[in-house]
Parts: structure tokens; C-alpha cells; sequence
């Protein structure tokens, strides 16, 4: 399993379920129900300022595991961690589990 | 769509929940809910706050707790939650109650109930068990012993039954942590096995996702360590009060991970255990009716309202034989129709038995506050004001347009305090009783020094930090930086180091939270035999039960409080009226001793009736117009001395109006300057329009009183004096103050008052807004004040006596020895034989003609010289209350050696006293300084067991053969007065000051005592011991500091603005002995103050002026001059006085 990030792109539903990604130039689709977890954000070391009413996403990570399928064409589905943070909007791709992807 | 919340912990679980229960009510009304529960921690410490909320935001309130579940030896094994049964009379919210009281009696050292005793509590169905993601089958899950799991649930099942519910909770954490989707698919797998219902919760501890970063660092601060150490806590920011909408989601989350079809009955089952649990206020907890005690614990006989009025009016005859009987009669039936349609006659007479109690003690009793408004009070013996005396309106305290109980606060004598609070609980049974508690909140220090802890930094650092934050709250700290130059280096730091901004917030994050709960300082709860069904009660420091509600609960829990407040001053004039009757023994000796004329007050005991002491006592009132009030309750700070000597009371009423006066709002408003114009009459009192004369007249047409208040809206509009009390506690909130604004003018206008006359007279009641004073709370303090004072003129030896025993006031004991000397009050040295554990009134036999005391006394009454205050032993550094004991019971003592053997002292104590001079009085040709040297030199005072007499065996006269060397040396002064400040805190031989006398002899020293006779505007050197130091809180304007020394004959108010200060430097603050250099500023007939323009170090001789300093043209000149001559103090004056006042915190009365 590798580990790093990396700029995805992720569009979701209106429920806030994700719906298609866009990573690395392709287009993805979604081949099996996308599981949601938060995981733990250590705020004391990463942020400078904790004020009141700085709102959600501080204490936690929002983490998607996505099965991906490229869009168009073919290609193994693969299976990938993302991360959204809400105070930037941004999404981050943080594992490939290999694994998964060779069994496929 | 709805969803209720069954798991909700408040910021009342301290250092566990975040949000405040008003906040989360509101959140939940804002996503639709239409019930809500509130589960603290531990006890109940928010739910009435719940309660109120879910009723101002129209949803159902839900009670529960969150309890620790103990093992048999008192461990935890995990926590559940227990919910009322509501819509049942009653009966699930006190089997709450006294489950809660239960859990907290903590026997075994820990809060919580076995889990036999909460079958036990929920066998009756009056309580639902949730077991969920806090309790041992969560725990053993999170560990992965999935059979443990599932087999302690089925124990819960076994124990419980149909009351128990598991409760499934998921944050959606990491797999494997608590709180995941998986651990919340097992548990609802276990329950579904084991036939056991399922609720949905979220186990809230923050209304929004915000609160996660507070609750985080709740956790450190709850486990006392810093974050980066913590591992099991909250596992993510997931436990806010999440929407129908999310919760809906979560519960198809779990159904994925488990059955499809349980989705639905997840939610269901939820709905259906809230309204299981959903309270009627009114049925179920009694909400806003008040419960006496039972009518044969108050002993009646009859109805109340009977036994109240024929009570009453049978006291008439006998305390106020002197009014007129048609008033009498007026009153009686303006306050007893009142009580009556009120349906309070229970509460009065409750109160009244109360007083009974107390006094029946031998407890001297005071009533304080509004209550000194009414008559009743007055007739049942629970006020010592009359109020017809002194035109007190009765509208002020209660009237028909008020619902809640009024408060009546009564003062006893501290000393006494918790002897009372026990013969109340014995008297009412113990069932009745329960002490008052109050929450804590953190405060800017504690909350930096957590805030602090969790972040990890240096300890060092916070605590520089925390010494700065002490006058600020934590929320303002960032303001504060940005203001105020002391915090200058710190706010540099600041941007330097990125840790210490994260501090801030993180400390702004935790300001005010609540953090424990202890007993209120004088709240004491009464009601009948069901009041454990309705409110939990817990150990209080002093052992008695105390609620866990606080005051703003009490109303709406129809709970009945009394304020039994502990005032030291009480207890100093119990102490100098014992003293009194102690030392002259019978009525003709007190009589002649106080030079009282008339005597129908003191018994034949010689004991004072200071109840039946006439209020107009002139010798009382020259005293008090001498601003020698020290000692004196009310009047003895800088401040009140500053305006009792612009005042210069004549009567009881001035009194009231003084202390009246002293407050913030009249000091800033100007109120005080054209009251003292119009009293000595630089200026007409001026009225707006004639009928305002009645009303003010007193007060010479300046508007004092809340009293004069309603009776000018009353004048306005006609609309009784019970509305006008309404209208007056609506002036100044911004949304009610227009709608009485719109009723005084339309009404006074249809009465035909001019445009004018409403302008005016509104932009005076505006601006009074909630300024005044109820002249009832002043006529109340005003008698202590007066009795102090009398005592002070009449009985200055027993006065000072009490004062020092109980020392009630501000002023540190070492100001009292001067004010001794300026009694003409000799101070006894402690003497081995004569001391006690007390300070004693003893009559001196060989007394040397004093000089004539500065502080007046009484005419006729003893000439000062024949009687001095013993020192007593009970504040001699680390000697102990057993060692006082000891040596007092082993009194006299005939030699050294008789004391080493008998007195039981430590060694330290025995050299303590040696050099203290306790011993001189045994002393035969040696000197206190061989004495001290034979001490110093001894061996260990026991003797080994063996080498110790046997019984019967008789011991040498050691004294005789222990023999003390004569050196001949004699001690400096200086030294024995160190000696004794060192052991005593005191200067008993002479005064501090005057060992630095030939230090300052180049320059001429002028001493408090001549200031008096200055012209304003002198420029003198004055030099002392400092006695108080202010520092109002700065308005981002300059900071003034307020300076008072005493040099023995008087204390001395120096006022060192900017520029002094910084000519000064740091030994503004951290200087003992202070030589200042400062301008007169006449204050009024009797005041003067120094406005401070040097100021130097006694310690620091080098630093000292030269001779001629005064003449010497570079000295610092005043940066502005009051206008010489002028008897009334500039604006400044007025304002510095209210900042002053401010910062002495006297003012500590309710308005």
C-alpha cells in the first residue's frame, strides 16, 4: 500500500456522496458503494489558530475509499483512499491499495 | 422528518460536554426536533437550564444522566445512561433524583452505582437503561472480544430487562476505533441476537462541529494531560448534534453493515423511548410552584394566613408602640392582602421560623436586602428595619405583580455559620433541607493554565503567562494585548512564537465553561418531605447535602431559598458585646464605661440590646463624621471615608443615603457632586415639577432611591407602585425600556403634564436605568454600620477587641495597632500567663496618662488609658490550635522550665514566644535577650521516653537549676519590631515607621495626622507602611493607581497618576516603605488626599532626596492644580472616587 498525497478531483451528489474523479487527466467512475470514515486530525500540530466558530473539519479528516473504474476505455478498477478538508474544499489523494488493484 | 437526541452532554458535565443547554435547545428547534434530552454527567447540574430553554424553544424537554457503572470495588467499568419516565406525576424524575443523590454519595470513593443497584433503581419502570458505546460490552468490542461483548450485554439484559435499550452510536471513525460503523453494526447484531430493542444516539458533547477542539481539550483537561499523549478519547470531531437528515444517514450506514431493514426500526424504536421520557414540566417536575414545609413542621395550627396576621398584629404593641396606629393599620393590610392573594403567608412564616431558629441560637440576626421593606417582616422579628420609619416602600419587594418568592437574605454571624446550617437541617428534618450549591467557571487564569497543559508548553511560561491574565477575562486577552503595556513583551512574543497564539484561542475556548460545583456561601434550601424527589443532592465540603441546583434554578423548581449569609461584622459585634458585658460585669459599670445616659438597653447583665439602641445618637455620629471609620462595617475604605467626610452625616438617614450613594452607578453618573451641592447648599435643590417634591426631598431633588423611582412613575402615570417596580426593572433593556418609555409618556401627558416636564423627567428615570439603590437594602446596611460606629464611640476597647478577633475588614491587622494607638488603646504585649487564644479587653492598674486620642469618643465614657487589648496567641506563625490549647489550659505558669514541661510546645513555638517576649513577665534580672539566647541554645525540649518521670515521681524545679546567663544585652526596637512582624504580622511595640526615622530626619516629614490641617494645594513629604494598593481596571484610557500608607498616626490616600508612575517605576508596586512626595487635594471638611508626584523606597536609602528637596526647583511640579480654595472637589475627584470604589470591590450588594 503506498501513501502519499496527491490533487484529485471529486464530484459529488447532492446527499455529499461522491459521484465521479478526475485524477491524473482521466475520468473515473464509482464501481462499488463508496465507504466514509473521519479519521483523527492532530489540529494541535498542524494549525496556527483555533478560534471559535472556525467551523467543522478541525478534529477530523473526512476519508473516502473509492473503487475506480476509468470512465472511458478500459482498465483495471482501482481501489484508492481520498481525503476532503473542508476549510480549503480541496480533495487529496492519500492511499492506493495496491493490493486490491492487482487482485482485480 | 424528526429525530430525537437521547445522548446529550451540556458544558455542565464539566470538562467533558462543550455546548450550554440553551444552545443546543435552540440547534435542535432549528432542525425541526420537538423533543430533547439532556444526559450530563453525574447529576442534574444542567437540566433545569434544559428544562427553561426546551420551553422558550417550544420542544419537549428529556432528562436523563450519564452514570459510571462501578464494580464491587469500586471501580468503572464503563457508563450508561438513565432516563426519567416522563408523564408520570413525578415519578420517573424523582426515581432520577434519588438515584442520582445515590451515585454521588460515593462510599466507595467513586460516583457511580453497581449494577445491581441500577436494576434495582430501574425495576419499578420509572427509569430506562441505555447501555451503548461507553459501557463495558462497547469497551470489550473496542478490545475485540467480540463473545465478552456480546455476553455482557446479555447480563445487562438479565439484570434490566424490558427497561433497557442498547444504544447504538456511530462517529464514523477509523475501523477499529470506537464509535466506528463496525462497532456500531456489532453492538446492533448483539441486541438483535438477544431480543433486545436498539435506539439510535449520537452521544452529543457539542452542539455544532466547532466544539469538537474544545471538547478535545476538555478531554486533557479532564485526564491532565497534554493532547499529543491522549489516545483514548474522542476518536474524531463527530458527537455534535447532528440533523434528522444526518442521523437518518447514519442509521442506513449501520443498516448497510448489518441488515437492510433495521433502518427503520432503529429510528422507531428511538422515537418511541423519547416519548417514554418526555417531561410535562408542570406535572412531572412541579415547574414553578413553590413547596413549603409541611404546616406541622412549622408548627401551625391553624391556616397560615391566620397565624401570619394574628402574629403580626400581635407584635405591634411591642416594636413599634410609637406609630401611628391608622399608618399601622394601612400597611398591615396593603402587605398582609398582598401576601394573601399571593398565597406566600407560608413562605413568611417558613422564614420566620427560620429567624426563631437562629436567634433562639443566641445567633445575632440582621435582615438584609428588599425584605427590610416590609412591615410583616419587621412585626415576625426577621427585620430589624422599620420601614414606616424610614418611608420604605413595600411595592419594592413584593407585590401582586411579581409570581416568584421574594428574596429575603439574612445575615448572621460568620463565626456561627455552619453551627446554623446544622440546627436548621435538624430542626426542618433532614428531608427538607439541602444546601444551595453554585457552578464555577473557569476564569481567564485557570483556563490559560489547562489550555496551557493540553498544548504542552512550558510551565514556566504559562505561569508568566496566567500571573498577567488576572484581571481580564480570557476572551478579552487578545484586546488586552493589543491594550495594555504591561502585556507588551508578551504580545511580541506572541507574533514570534506561534505556540502562544494557539494559547489564546485555545484559553478563549475554555473561558467560562463550568468546572465544578461547591456550596453556595449562603444558600439554604427548604421545603417538605418530597423535596429528594426533586432535586439530587451531593456532598458539600462541610458534609451537608447540597443541591445541584444553583440559584437560577431555584424559582423554577418551585424551591424555597433562604440566604443565611455569614458577616464577619456580626460575629465582631457578638464578640464586643461579650466582651462588654465580661469586663464591667453589670448595667451601672457598662453605663458608666460607655457614658450612656439613657440605659434601657443594656440588661442587668450588662449585656447590649443593640436593637433597642436609639438610632440618633450624637456621639455616634461625630465619630463618623471624624472619618475615623476604620473598623466600622460599610465606611471604613478610602473611598467611604472620602465621602462620609464630604457627606458629614448627621443622621441615620444620611447613613442610608451614604451608602446608597456608594455605588458605581450614582459615583460615574455624577449623582454624588449636585447631591452634596444641594445638602450644603452651594446650590437650590431644584424639582422638575413640584409633585416630585415628596419623592425627593430627602435626597434634596437628586433621584438616590429605586424607591423615589417608582414613585415618580407612579406620580407620571397613576399606576400603582407594584406596576412602577415592573417598569423600573425594565428600564435599560433595550427591548422593554421603549414600551415603558411610550406608557410614562402617554399617560403623563393625558395627566397634563407639560412636553418639558416628560423630557426631562424620562431622560432622569433612562438615565438611572438600574443605577439607584433600594433604599431598603441601604436602611438595612446602614444599621450595622450605625451599631459598629456606636460600638467604636462608647466601647472603643471591646469594639477593637472584636474587630481583631473576627477581623471583618479590609485592612490587614497591622493597620489596627495604629489605629489602637490612635484609640488610645494600649496594645498588651503577649504574656505567657495572661494571653489567650483570644484577643481580651484587660483593665490595666498602672497606666500612664495617654496622650488625648485622635479618634473621638463618646462624652462621658471611659477616658482611655484604664483598659488595653491583650495580644492573643491564635496568630503566632506555625503555632498550632492544639498548642494554644495546651498552653491556655495549663495557665500559670511560674517558670521556664514549668512551661517546657506542662505547655506541650513545640520547639519552634517555645523559641517563637521566647522572642516574642511571651516569657518577660517571668523574667528576674535577665533580659528578653538572654532569654531568647538560653532558648536558642537548648536542647530538644522532650526528654527520651525513659529519662521522662515516671507517675507519682516528682520532677526537679528545673527553673531553679537550669540557670538563663545575664549578658546584659538589651534588643534594638528595630529588632523586636521585626521580630514581630516576622511571628505576628504586627508592630505591636511601636510603630514600623519608626525605626526609618533618623533615616529621614534631614527632611521634613509631614504625618497623616497634620494633613487635615493643610490648605489644598500643599506640597509635603509623607512617609509609611504601605496598607492598600488599587488599581481600577483601565477603560483603554491611563491607568490610576491608588496608594495607602499608614505612619502610625493616620493612614493617607495618595493617588499616582500617569506620570507619576512613571517617574516611579516598579516600586509602585513591590515597595513595603514608601517616602512619597505629593500635592493636598482638600476632599471635604474632613478629607484630604495626596495627589502623588515621587515616590521612593525607604529600603533604598541611597535613592533617597536630599535636604532642601522641596525647595529644590527640578522637583516633579503637579500636572494639573485643583482650584485652591475650593471646598467641593473638581469632576475628577468624583470619577477617581468611583474608580476607586470600583476597584476596593465593595460593592458586592444586589441591586
Amino acid at each position: 500500500m503506498g501513501m502519499f498525497t496527491e490533487s484529485i478531483e471529486v464530484s459529488r451528489a447532492a446527499n455529499g456522496m461522491p459521484l465521479r474523479v478526475k485524477w491524473r487527466g482521466r475520468e473515473y467512475r464509482l464501481v462499488a458503494e463508496p465507504e466514509r470514515w473521519f479519521e483523527r486530525r492532530k489540529w494541535w500540530d498542524e494549525n496556527l489558530r483555533i478560534p471559535r466558530g472556525i467551523g467543522a473539519g478541525m478534529a477530523d479528516y473526512e476519508m473516502w475509499r473509492l473503487q475506480l473504474a476509468p470512465a472511458t476505455g478500459g482498465g483495471a478498477p482501482q481501489s484508492v483512499d481520498v481525503s476532503f478538508d473542508p476549510q480549503s474544499e480541496r480533495w487529496r489523494l492519500v492511499r492506493i491499495h495496491v493490493e486490491l488493484a492487482r487482485s482485480a | 422528518m424528526s429525530f430525537t437526541h437521547l445522548n446529550v452532554t451540556s458544558s455542565f458535565s464539566a470538562h467533558y460536554g462543550v455546548s450550554h443547554p440553551a444552545v443546543l435547545a435552540a440547534a435542535a428547534k432549528a432542525q425541526g426536533a420537538h423533543m430533547l434530552a439532556l444526559t450530563d454527567r453525574d447529576g442534574l447540574y444542567g437540566a433545569v437550564k434544559h428544562v427553561a430553554a426546551c420551553r422558550d424553544e417550544g420542544i419537549t424537554p428529556i432528562l436523563g444522566v450519564n452514570l459510571a457503572v462501578l464494580d464491587d470495588s469500586g471501580q468503572s467499568t464503563g457508563r450508561i445512561i438513565l432516563l426519567a419516565r416522563g408523564h408520570s406525576n413525578g415519578a420517573g424524575y424523582a426515581a432520577l433524583c434519588r438515584t442520582i443523590t445515590l451515585a454521588n454519595q460515593a462510599s466507595r470513593g467513586s460516583i457511580g452505582l453497581t449494577q445491581r443497584q441500577i436494576a434495582h433503581r430501574a425495576a419499578d419502570g420509572n427509569l430506562m437503561v441505555l447501555v451503548g458505546g461507553e459501557s463495558d460490552a462497547a469497551r470489550a468490542l473496542a478490545q475485540g472480544r467480540y463473545a465478552q461483548a456480546r455476553a455482557l450485554l446479555a447480563n445487562w439484559k438479565h439484570h434490566i430487562g424490558r427497561m433497557l435499550r442498547v444504544e447504538i452510536t456511530t462517529h464514523l471513525s477509523a475501523p477499529g476505533a470506537r464509535y466506528s460503523l463496525g462497532e456500531a453494526g456489532k453492538m446492533l447484531r448483539y441486541a438483535d441476537e438477544l431480543g433486545l430493542r436498539a435506539v439510535l444516539s449520537n452521544a452529543v458533547r457539542y452542539a455544532d462541529p466547532d466544539g469538537a477542539v474544545t471538547a478535545d481539550l476538555l478531554d486533557s483537561a479532564r485526564a491532565l494531560h497534554q493532547l499529543k499523549d491522549l489516545h483514548s478519547f474522542q476518536p474524531n470531531g463527530q458527537g455534535w448534534l447532528k440533523s434528522p437528515q444526518e442521523m437518518q444517514q447514519l442509521a442506513a450506514a449501520i443498516s448497510r453493515a448489518t441488515e437492510r431493514s433495521w433502518k427503520h426500526r432503529l429510528l422507531k424504536e428511538t422515537e418511541a423511548t423519547a416519548r417514554f421520557a418526555a417531561l410535562d414540566p408542570l406535572t412531572d417536575l412541579g415547574w414553578k410552584q413553590p413547596v413549603i414545609p409541611e404546616a406541622t413542621v412549622l408548627g401551625l395550627h391553624r391556616p397560615a394566613m391566620q397565624e401570619l396576621t394574628e402574629r403580626v398584629y400581635s407584635a405591634v404593641p411591642k416594636l413599634i408602640p410609637n406609630e401611628d396606629p391608622s399608618l399601622v393599620e394601612e400597611r398591615l393590610a396593603l402587605e398582609l392582602g398582598t401576601i394573601n392573594r399571593l398565597d406566600f403567608a407560608g413562605y413568611f412564616l417558613t422564614v420566620a421560623e427560620t429567624v426563631k431558629i437562629i436567634t433562639g441560637m443566641g445567633v445575632r440576626v440582621a435582615a438584609r436586602g428588599s425584605g427590610a421593606s416590609s412591615l410583616v417582616n419587621h412585626l415576625l422579628g426577621i427585620s430589624q428595619v422599620n420601614p414606616l420609619q424610614h418611608d420604605l416602600v413595600f411595592e419594592r419587594f413584593l407585590s401582586e405583580t411579581r409570581t416568584t418568592l421574594p428574596d429575603i437574605d439574612i445575615d448572621v454571624e460568620s463565626a456561627r455559620r455552619h453551627e446554623i446550617y446544622r440546627k436548621i437541617f435538624t430542626s426542618f428534618g433532614e428531608e427538607r433541607v439541602s444546601l444551595m450549591s453554585m457552578q464555577n467557571a473557569y476564569r481567564a487564569r485557570g483556563a490559560v493554565r489547562d489550555a496551557g497543559t493540553a498544548l504542552g508548553i512550558e510551565e514556566t511560561q504559562i505561569d508568566e503567562i496566567a500571573k498577567q491574565l488576572w484581571r481580564f477575562s480570557a476572551s478579552s486577552f487578545r484586546e488586552a494585548l493589543a491594550e495594555k503595556p504591561e502585556l507588551a513583551a508578551l504580545a511580541s512574543n506572541i507574533t514570534e512564537d506561534s505556540q502562544l497564539d494557539i494559547l489564546i484561542d485555545a484559553t478563549e475556548r475554555l473561558d467560562r465553561l463550568p468546572r465544578h460545583i461547591s456550596m453556595h456561601p449562603c444558600g439554604v434550601i427548604l421545603s417538605d418531605a418530597t423535596l429528594l424527589n426533586r432535586t439530587p443532592v451531593q456532598p458539600s465540603g462541610i458534609g451537608l447535602p447540597m443541591s445541584q441546583f444553583d440559584k437560577h434554578d431555584m424559582d423554577l423548581m418551585g424551591l424555597i431559598k433562604l440566604d443565611v449569609l455569614g458577616v464577619r461584622m456580626q460575629s465582631a459585634i457578638a464578640y464586643t458585646l461579650e466582651e462588654i458585658a465580661r469586663i464591667h460585669g453589670d448595667k451601672p459599670a457598662v453605663a458608666r464605661a460607655g457614658g450612656h445616659q439613657e440605659t434601657g438597653y443594656i440588661n442587668e447583665d450588662g449585656h447590649i440590646e443593640l436593637s433597642k439602641v436609639p438610632l440618633d445618637d450624637a456621639a455616634t455620629f461625630a465619630l463618623i463624621r471624624s472619618t475615623h471609620t476604620l473598623g466600622c462595617f460599610q465606611i471604613e475604605s478610602p473611598g467611604q471615608r472620602e465621602l462620609v467626610g464630604k457627606l458629614a452625616p448627621r443622621e441615620f438617614n444620611d447613613l442610608i443615603i451614604d451608602i446608597s450613594l456608594f455605588r458605581p452607578g450614582p459615583m460615574q453618573s455624577n449623582m454624588v457632586k449636585p447631591y452634596l451641592e444641594h445638602r450644603h447648599g452651594f446650590a437650590p435643590a431644584r424639582y422638575l415639577h413640584r409633585d416630585f417634591v415628596p419623592a425627593l426631598a430627602e435626597t434634596h431633588g437628586v433621584t438616590v432611591f429605586h424607591e423615589q423611582v417608582l414613585r415618580i412613575i407612579d406620580t407620571l402615570t397613576d399606576c400603582g407602585l407594584g406596576m412602577a417596580d415592573v417598569y423600573r426593572r425594565h428600564l435599560g433593556n433595550p427591548e422593554k425600556e421603549p414600551i415603558v418609555e411610550n406608557i410614562v409618556r402617554t399617560k403623563a401627558a393625558e395627566k397634563g403634564y407639560t412636553q418639558e416636564v416628560i423630557d426631562k423627567t424620562w431622560e432622569v428615570l433612562a438615565g438611572f436605568g438600574s443605577f439607584g439603590f433600594c433604599k431598603a437594602h441601604g436602611a438595612a446596611f446602614a444599621v450595622p454600620t450605625y451599631h459598629s460606629a456606636w460600638l467604636k464611640a462608647h466601647h472603643p476597647e471591646a469594639f477593637l477587641a472584636g474587630i481583631w478577633e473576627h477581623d471583618p475588614g479590609m485592612y490587614p491587622k497591622r493597620l489596627l495597632v495604629s489605629e489602637a494607638r490612635r484609640m488610645g488603646v494600649p496594645i498588651l504585649p503577649l504574656d505567657i500567663n495572661r494571653s489567650t487564644g483570644h484577643y481580651r479587653v484587660e483593665r490595666i492598674f498602672e497606666y500612664a496618662q495617654p496622650a488625648a486620642p485622635v479618634v473621638p469618643r463618646a462624652p462621658g465614657s471611659q477616658r482611655p488609658g484604664r483598659y488595653g487589648i491583650r495580644l492573643a496567641f491564635r496568630d503566632i506563625h506555625q503555632m498550632s490550635e492544639s498548642e494554644v490549647e495546651r498552653l491556655v489550659a495549663g495557665q500559670p505558669y511560674d517558670s521556664l522550665a514549668d512551661i517546657r514541661d506542662r505547655a506541650g510546645l513545640s520547639r519552634r513555638t517555645y523559641q517563637n514566644l521566647a522572642a516574642l517576649g511571651a516569657f518577660d513577665s517571668l523574667l528576674t534580672g535577665t533580659t528578653r535577650a538572654d532569654t531568647i539566647a538560653h532558648t536558642q541554645s537548648m536542647a530538644r525540649s522532650t526528654l527520651p521516653a525513659k529519662y521522662q518521670p515516671g507517675p507519682g515521681q516528682l520532677t526537679f524545679d528545673l527553673g531553679q537549676i537550669e540557670p538563663i546567663k545575664n549578658t546584659g544585652n538589651i534588643l534594638e526596637p528595630a529588632e523586636v519590631v521585626r521580630t514581630e512582624l516576622d511571628l505576628m504580622h504586627l508592630d505591636a511595640t511601636e510603630h514600623l515607621i519608626s525605626s526609618y526615622q533618623k533615616l529621614l530626619s534631614h527632611l521634613p516629614i509631614t504625618q497623616a495626622i497634620e494633613l487635615l490641617h493643610l490648605r489644598n494645594g500643599a506640597e509635603v513629604l509623607v512617609a509609611g507602611v504601605r496598607v492598600a494598593t488599587q488599581t481600577p481596571p483601565m477603560r483603554g484610557g491611563k491607568r490610576v493607581v491608588f496608594i495607602s500608607i499608614d505612619d502610625g498616626t493616620g493612614c493617607i490616600d495618595a493617588t499616582f497618576f500617569d506620570d507619576t508612575q512613571q517617574r516611579t517605576g516598579p516600586l509602585l508596586f513591590s515597595t513595603r516603605m514608601l517616602l512619597i512626595h505629593g500635592v493636598t487635594r482638600r476632599t471635604g471638611p474632613r478629607g484630604i488626599s495626596l495627589q502623588a508626584l515621587n515616590a521612593w523606597d525607604l529600603h533604598q536609602p541611597e535613592t533617597l532626596p536630599h535636604a532642601g528637596y522641596l525647595d529644590n526647583a527640578s522637583r516633579p511640579q503637579p500636572s494639573y492644580r485643583p482650584k485652591l480654595g475650593n471646598a467641593i472637589p473638581g469632576k475628577e475627584s468624583v470619577a477617581e472616587l468611583a474608580q476607586r470604589m470600583n476597584a476596593e470591590g465593595l460593592d458586592q450588594r444586589g441591586a
